[in-house]
């Protein structure tokens, strides 16, 4: 019952929705019964997992890149001070800029392909990774280092042993913005020039006028970002029992 | 010597960029030498159109950020004060948060139209997330002492959230702001570059596809002067609001 009332608002619209649906909608608008019908009648079709398939191989490799980057250079600038006052500047200096500008400039230099579009999704997701390890790492509590190098800790146990764990609750949630910003970036990189993707299909969807294919295209990736997000909380908790989770 | 490494860095890529364009290796096309990149800055800056095609960009980033921080930020405040509304909304926001809203951007075109509007309701919806869920953070984090002694001294409700809460989590506004702010220039930027007859996104898909790669980089560097000017002058605003606070933590 509790948990019936916490899907009481998501229940409600869609209760709303389905009504207005019944009263008649633009063409554009489907009612969420049809929607799911069209879904349901794409999983049988081979076209809609080559899509997914594709814009994953885009998005996952990307993220991958881009988040390893950003932790192992975050971590360094946390805790090295010539490393900081380096790289610091010109990464909080270009951190406001919108780094999907430099798409076209991407292409030009590897490619209309596949590889243009994973640099620079790993570029988008370098920033929030290299910033929330950099916090996490500077966050430590100087006692625990104090008491770690008392107790005879090498440079390195201190830094496996107390900075990591220290940071590692950071390090998620700049994963988690990272893992968001990948989606968004490879659909936006999709749709502005693809050929294949769930980014392309929407724009073909939109150029056919085909709107069950629109809200196919829209729930796949829905789906694909809601759960990639689960995946990433449960290893947080798996990774991280003693934090409570609160997002 | 230690004074000058914050620059080292910037100041290397800009020579190995220099060098790259003037060894002849590759085709200016792929590496416009900086002179020319700031030739053509200087055209644009000179121009009245690129005054106009900027504003026509910045009108957009603003008017879907504004709305998003005045509802973004009053769900927020509703959210953390009220247990009901937290239960009833925070399923809908921590469910969704994780869809790139992108996605309803051909949807917003049939409903809104091709003009400003369905680029201004995209930012909204993208600049919602993070103001609602960071200020729901602040406003429930206030100390509920300073609530409890109001009430001990007779505030009214009202009176309870504009002088008490209101104050508490305005440093949570404003790091939801510069969260904010940056996501509603690049959801502009993208919303121009996939569909539109204006605007900064929609030059630079023009000079690409017209293989004008110096105007295009120009055209970078106008985009990334702006976001960085706007994050200052959010951050000033910041400080002279928020004095009591020093900023020294970076939300992302």
């Amino acid at each position: 019952m509790r948990r019936l009332a916490r899907f009481g608002a998501l229940l409600a619209l869609l209760a709303l929705w389905q009504l207005a649906a019944l009263r008649g909608l633009p063409d554009y608008v489907l009612s969420p019964i049809e929607i799911v019908k069209h879904f349901v009648a794409a999983l049988g079709s081979r076209e809609l997992y080559q899509d997914a398939a594709a814009s994953l191989m885009r998005a996952l490799p990307g993220f991958a890149i881009g988040t390893l980057a950003g932790v192992l250079f975050g971590l360094a600038a946390g805790i090295a001070r010539s490393f900081d006052e380096m790289l610091s500047p010109l990464v909080f200096l270009t951190y406001p800029v919108p780094k999907i500008v430099m798409l076209p400039v991407f292409m030009l230099w590897f490619g209309i392909g596949d590889l243009s579009k994973i640099l620079i999704i790993a570029l988008a997701c370098f920033y929030p990774a290299f910033i929330n390890a950099y916090y996490g790492a500077r966050a430590t509590r100087r006692i625990l280092v104090w008491s770690a190098r008392n107790m005879g800790a090498s440079e390195s146990e201190i830094f496996r042993r107390v900075v990591l764990p220290g940071a590692l609750p950071q390090i998620f949630a700049g994963m988690r913005v990272a893992l968001a910003l990948s989606f968004i970036v490879m659909f936006a990189a999709e749709m502005i020039n693809a050929r294949s993707g769930l980014g392309h299909l929407i724009r073909e969807a939109e150029n056919g006028l085909r709107f069950d294919l629109m809200y196919v295209s829209l729930v796949t990736i829905a789906i694909l970002g809601y759960a990639g997000d689960r995946l990433l909380r449960f290893l947080r908790g798996y990774f991280l029992p003693w934090e409570e989770s609160h997002a | 010597m230690r004074a000058l490494r914050p620059y080292i860095l910037i100041v290397a890529l800009l020579a190995a960029w220099e060098i790259a364009a003037r060894s002849g290796l590759w085709s200016p096309i792929l590496f416009p030498s900086l002179e020319r990149i700031g030739k053509e800055l200087w055209i644009f800056v000179a121009s009245p159109d690129g005054w106009w095609q900027t504003w026509t960009s910045l009108y957009r980033t603003f008017g879907g950020f504004a709305l998003a921080a005045v509802v973004g930020g009053a769900l927020g405040m509703l959210m953390g004060r009220s247990p009901l509304v937290a239960e009833l909304l925070d399923p809908l926001f921590s469910g969704t948060y994780a869809v790139p809203k992108l996605a309803l951007f051909p949807i917003f075109i049939f409903v809104f139209g091709l003009g400003s509007l369905s680029k201004i309701a995209l930012v909204f919806l993208e600049c919602l997330y993070p103001m609602t869920i960071i200020t729901y953070h602040g406003a429930r984090s206030v100390n509920p002492i300073f609530i409890w002694s109001a009430q001990n001294m007779g505030a009214s409700r009202l009176r309870t959230l504009a002088r008490v809460v209101f104050p508490a989590m305005l440093p949570y506004v404003f790091a939801a702001l510069r969260v904010a702010l940056p996501v509603a220039l690049i959801v502009a930027i993208i919303t121009e570059m996939i569909s539109s007859v204006d605007g900064l996104g929609y030059l630079v898909s023009y000079s690409l596809s017209s293989l004008k790669t110096d105007r295009m980089l120009a055209l970078v560097v106008v985009i990334s002067a702006l976001g960085l000017a706007l994050d200052h002058a959010l951050v000033a605003l910041r400080n002279r609001l928020v004095y009591w606070e020093k900023l020294d933590t970076f939300y992302v």
